[in-house]
């Protein structure tokens, strides 16, 4: 069984994806920014970014009130720590 | 230079329908193809004059107000497809090879929910169960009615179902091995294993061939005429043996002409591709393209392939059971096992017949399918269709023996009576199709998977496509009115929806 991560690695790999799935430079990414109006991210990238953090954190997003109210970086991390926790536990399917 | 508001690629039923349905909303459209002839995998060959369809061969969906029915009166060539629907009762057989049991399968979802009942008393509650699901999903589906899926948003709209497997369900709510390989067979209908395929999914493509069955007169040929003579009406240029060797004047994201193989340059407002996504990936400009979008394009599985064989029945040779029904041959009841790319051994065998008119003269013809994937033609992928080597050829001669060894075992009635005429392996239908995988029905729809469907990253492309909603010839058009009623517009495109195009 995997581990939870911590906070920290959630951070770093959140921070990869972003960086070397739309080559954003490592010290934009800074947890106030706005994904889409800061980053550059356009409605159309969300998919893709979606589908690369599925991947990389073997977890399953789906959508929900959570996920449609992310608007900065800090959010993502957050949603993250959370979705992956919950999904550790087995609440989800 | 010529000047279109639209280019359309790829001209299979995904991209005929897009064609037809953007010139009817006004525009000014150009259809390319790859290949001599339009129609994809709906065109027939010939073998001595008798003709044979290359992939597409029976549909659901032509029931009253089914969406193929209703789609295809939007499109305005509804009146020459003529179905021929299959036996009420026995529209299905599906046969065990191991102990010789036999199942049909009625067409109506009421008369199939009490024959499953009589079939296996003891998990009468838990099929009432299923098809309790089935109809939830239905139910959120839109029922399946062109109206409603369209505003249902299909594409988008995530529900539980989607997240459920279908081996998850029957594992759940069934008890026998036969019963779970049985509603589990139409798997082979669109590629995928019960255990990768959403219960959604599974749900939304068992909708049209559980409420009638039937193949077409004339093939896949009908609808190719059907659609060459909407185009005409429409005037929709079509360009065949042609394909994008170039995009260029790229401005603000936006492509805005494309020069072709032959030389040839077009201007465009925007485009609409019917291919596979793999292809895709080769025509767009790189520079455009995320990292994360090249890889999520690239991380898509094939779905299943088939090898298949094409013949003839002797004239006086009998075998109603053919005529009337889509008969399965099943090796064994472990349906991910008979879908698995690395499955050694037989697979289920699907025989479909039809008869064609040959000069005024009735011809009996059979296909037979098995599920089949690149693995199994691996050391000759580099081999192009009629320069294969001699090993290639065996490898084919002694696959359709064993597939004529198993129908002439079960199928009584077969006897001394199937002549071969043709056979097709993975290669074959990759080459014929212009797909990078030979995959019948595109990319593998899994579990939890977001397809491609509608806007690239390229501001003025689109995808559609057999990939990007539902597979099949249904699913195929269906993503066409998708894409179409982004392209046009709500309010052109539900003009288009009233008045058939009129
Ligand atoms: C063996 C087999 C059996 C099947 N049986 C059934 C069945 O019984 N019922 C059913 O509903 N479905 C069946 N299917 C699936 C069905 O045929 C497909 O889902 C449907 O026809 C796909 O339509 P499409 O337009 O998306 O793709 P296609 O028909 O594959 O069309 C794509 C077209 O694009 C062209 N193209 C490719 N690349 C380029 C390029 N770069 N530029 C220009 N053109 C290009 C190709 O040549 C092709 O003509 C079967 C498929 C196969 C292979």
């Amino acid at each position: 069984m995997k581990k939870t991560l911590s906070e920290k690695e959630v951070i770093a790999l959140t921070n990869r994806v972003l960086a070397e799935s739309f080559e954003i430079e490592e010290e934009r990414l800074l947890p106030e920014k706005r994904i889409f109006a800061d980053l550059g991210l356009d409605s159309l990238d969300t998919v893709d970014l979606v589908v690369a953090l599925q991947k990389r954190f073997s977890i399953t997003i789906r959508e929900d009130e959570r996920v449609r109210s992310i608007r900065s970086l800090g959010d993502l991390y957050t949603y993250i720590m959370t979705v992956q926790q919950e999904q550790q536990a087995g609440t989800e399917g | 230079m010529d000047r279109y508001d639209q280019v359309v690629i790829g001209s299979g039923v995904s991209g005929l329908t897009a064609s037809v349905l953007l010139a009817q909303g006004g525009r000014k459209v150009l259809l390319l193809e790859k290949a001599p002839t339009i129609g994809g995998a709906l065109t027939r060959f010939y073998r001595e004059g008798v003709p044979f369809d290359t992939g597409f061969h029976f549909t659901g969906g032509f029931a009253d107000d089914g969406l193929l029915h209703e789609m295809s009166k939007v499109l305005g060539i509804r009146d020459a497809i003529v179905p021929i629907v299959l036996s009420p009762d026995a529209a299905f057989r599906f046969i065990f090879e191991e102990d010789g049991r036999v199942y049909d399968f009625p067409y109506g979802i009421p008369r199939l929910l009490e024959r499953l009942q009589e079939y296996f008393p003891a998990d009468a509650a838990g099929i009432r169960q299923y098809f309790g699901m089935l109809k939830q999903v239905w139910d959120r589906t839109g029922a399946m009615e062109l109206a409603a899926v369209l505003s249902s948003a299909m594409s988008t709209a995530v529900i539980n179902e989607d997240h459920t497997s279908l081996q998850s369900v029957l594992d759940d709510l069934l008890d026998s091995p036969y019963l779970k390989t049985l509603v589990s067979a139409f798997c082979m209908c669109y590629g995928v294993k019960p255990t990768e395929v959403s219960f959604a999914n599974h749900s939304r493509m068992c909708h049209g061939l559980y409420e009638s069955v039937a193949r077409i007169e004339g093939g896949g040929g009908a609808f190719i005429q059907a659609f060459a003579r909407r185009l005409t009406e429409l005037g929709v240029d079509v360009r065949c043996g042609r394909h994008v060797a170039e995009c260029a004047d790229i401005r603000g994201d936006a492509v805005h002409r494309f020069i072709l193989n032959t030389g040839e340059e077009v201007e465009l407002e925007s485009c609409v591709l019917t291919i596979h996504p793999k292809e895709v990936l080769k025509i767009l400009p790189k520079r455009l393209l995320s990292p994360a979008f090249v890889t999520r394009i690239s991380d898509f599985e094939s779905s299943c392939g088939f090898f298949t064989v094409f013949g003839v029945v002797e004239a006086g040779c009998k075998d109603d059971a053919i005529e009337k029904s889509i008969v399965s041959l099943l090796p064994s009841t472990d349906v991910n096992e008979m879908l698995d790319p690395w499955h050694e051994g037989d697979s289920a065998l699907v025989v479909i017949g039809s008869v064609e008119d040959v000069a005024g003269v009735p011809v009996k013809t059979r296909c037979a399918f098995e599920p089949s994937f690149m693995t199994e033609v691996a050391e000759w992928t580099d081999s192009r269709t009629g320069r294969r080597s001699p090993g290639y050829l065996e490898y084919k001669r002694k696959r359709a023996a064993r597939m004529q060894e198993r129908m002439n075992a079960l199928l009584d009635e077969q006897k001394g009576c199937f002549r071969l005429r043709a056979s097709a392996s993975v290669l074959t239908y990759r080459d014929h199709l212009h797909s990078p995988d030979g995959s019948a029905y595109g990319v593998k729809q899994k579990l939890g998977q977001i397809n491609l469907l509608g806007k690239l990253p390229v501001r003025n492309m689109y995808i559609a496509g057999q990939s990007a909603v539902l597979p099949g010839v249904l699913g195929a058009m269906l993503s066409s009115f998708f894409v179409t009623r982004a392209v046009l517009g709500k309010a052109t495109f539900g003009n288009i929806l009233l008045t058939g195009g009129c």
